[in-house]
């Protein structure tokens, strides 16, 4: 059995009300989701938020899933969604509009607060990662958004312009601009070290 | 030196969709420029750290285990077990039901049972000929058990009163005694007193007579010398 095929089996199980099947789709997934949202967030209690909120969608939308499209797809689809709305929120909470505009005009959809790196951040144990972390935390949210789907799901141009009803283009241009950033980043980095 | 076309090649670089003939001409172009190539390697240089990344683990959490658990329980359907047998407190209901409006007999005798429909009359004098026999019965064993009652209660309150009584005279005796003691222990207290007085009355008494001689004495005395 494939695993689109376990995965659509696993839901039509979840759906007549096996828990056991609905706890080991969430394992199959939560991990992606989890470094998903890490990636995007930059701090584990807020990744751990959304992926939580992502399995609540998932929960209260199965019934809704066609099987049209990879569940996979489906899934990261909804945590994109509750990534930019956690975004939102976030900045609404903290409305003080002091981010630099030295790149990019939507500097201002950084994740608030994540100038002053936070303790769950220091304790991200992979010196790689807290790397990738800090680089990431200089792109603004569509752009760290792009490179997630791009680099780390390995979409497609199209499917990322889908997902975020923008076109190609556009998702190559941020894409190109983001990675032109993370290497200026990258080499202030190593200057530093 | 910069080169023109770099951001467009690295943009279409990265493209799912691009023609062998596009792509060949690219890699021409990259392999000629050394703008294009070294912007394209240090952006690929990028892409590689990223990929460098390491799967953290998930922090324990009831992966919404509870949530899905209290839902479904709500909505879990009724096992085929009960719905095959929910039909049978209702036929049962309906099954008497039918016997009362139809009244229905069953008489079981030597050559076995008869059912019947519907009452008749004579059924209907035995019937009542059997209730009153029933209530004579009754009657009469309701006269006894009144009758045993009442002789039993009336013997329960002889042994009652008479227990009452002997408690009574008891308690009557000992209050006596009690006041005889007392009476008995006053007269003696009385007496003592009273020999004490007499006592103290003679001394006083045989005191007056003393005085009385020396008066005397002394009158006797006074004469003398006269």
């Amino acid at each position: 059995m494939s695993l689109i095929d376990e995965d659509e089996a696993l839901i039509a199980a979840a759906l007549k009300g096996s828990a056991y099947a609905w706890e080991k789709l969430v394992k199959r997934y939560e991990s992606k989701i989890y470094n998903h949202g890490l990636r995007l967030t930059g701090n584990s209690s807020d990744a751990m938020d959304l992926m939580q909120e992502v399995f609540l969608g998932v929960y209260r939308n199965l019934h809704r899933f066609r099987g049209d499209a990879k569940f996979s797809s489906w899934i990261f689809r909804i945590a994109h969604n509750k990534a930019v709305d956690m975004n939102r929120r976030k900045r609404l909470m903290t409305s003080s509009p002091k981010f630099s505009s030295e790149d990019e005009g939507d500097e201002f959809e950084k994740f608030p607060g994540r100038t002053n790196l936070e303790p769950e951040y220091r304790l991200v144990s992979q010196e790689l990662n807290t790397r990738i972390l800090t680089m990431l935390n200089e792109l603004s949210m569509d752009q760290r958004s792009i490179v997630e789907l791009k680099v780390f799901q390995s979409l497609t141009f199209d499917e990322i312009a889908e997902l975020q009803d923008i076109s190609a283009n556009t998702v190559k241009t941020r894409f190109y601009s983001a990675l032109k950033k993370l290497k200026v980043v990258s080499e202030k980095e190593n200057v530093l070290s | 030196m910069s080169c023109p076309k770099t951001q467009y090649l690295l943009h279409e670089y990265f493209s799912e969709d691009l023609s062998a003939v596009a792509r060949d001409e690219l890699d021409r172009h990259l392999s000629g420029c050394a703008h294009c190539n070294a912007e394209l390697e240090s952006v690929l240089l990028v892409q590689r750290d990223m990929q460098q990344w390491q799967e953290q683990s998930v922090p324990h959490w009831d992966r919404g285990r509870e949530l899905f658990r209290r839902e479904h329980r709500a909505e879990r359907p009724l096992s085929r077990l009960w719905l095959s047998w929910q039909w049978l407190p209702t036929a049962a209901s309906l099954a008497m039901l039918c016997v009362l409006l139809f009244n229905v007999n069953v008489v079981s005798n030597e050559s076995g049972f008869s059912v019947s429909f519907g009452g008749s009359a004579g059924a209907n004098i035995d019937l009542r000929a059997s209730m009153a026999r029933f209530e004579q019965a009754q009657r009469d064993e309701m006269q006894q058990l009144v009758a045993r009652v009442e002789s039993r209660q009336d013997s329960n309150n002889v042994q009652l009163l008479q227990a009452v009584m002997e408690q009574t005279q008891q308690s009557t005796a000992d209050s006596f005694d009690q006041m005889y003691a007392y009476f008995e222990q006053q007269r003696l207290l009385d007496l003592q007193d009273m020999r004490a007085g007499y006592e103290q009355l003679v001394d006083s008494d045989y005191e007056t007579i003393r005085s009385l001689q020396q008066l005397v004495n002394y009158v006797g005395y006074q004469g003398d010398i006269r």
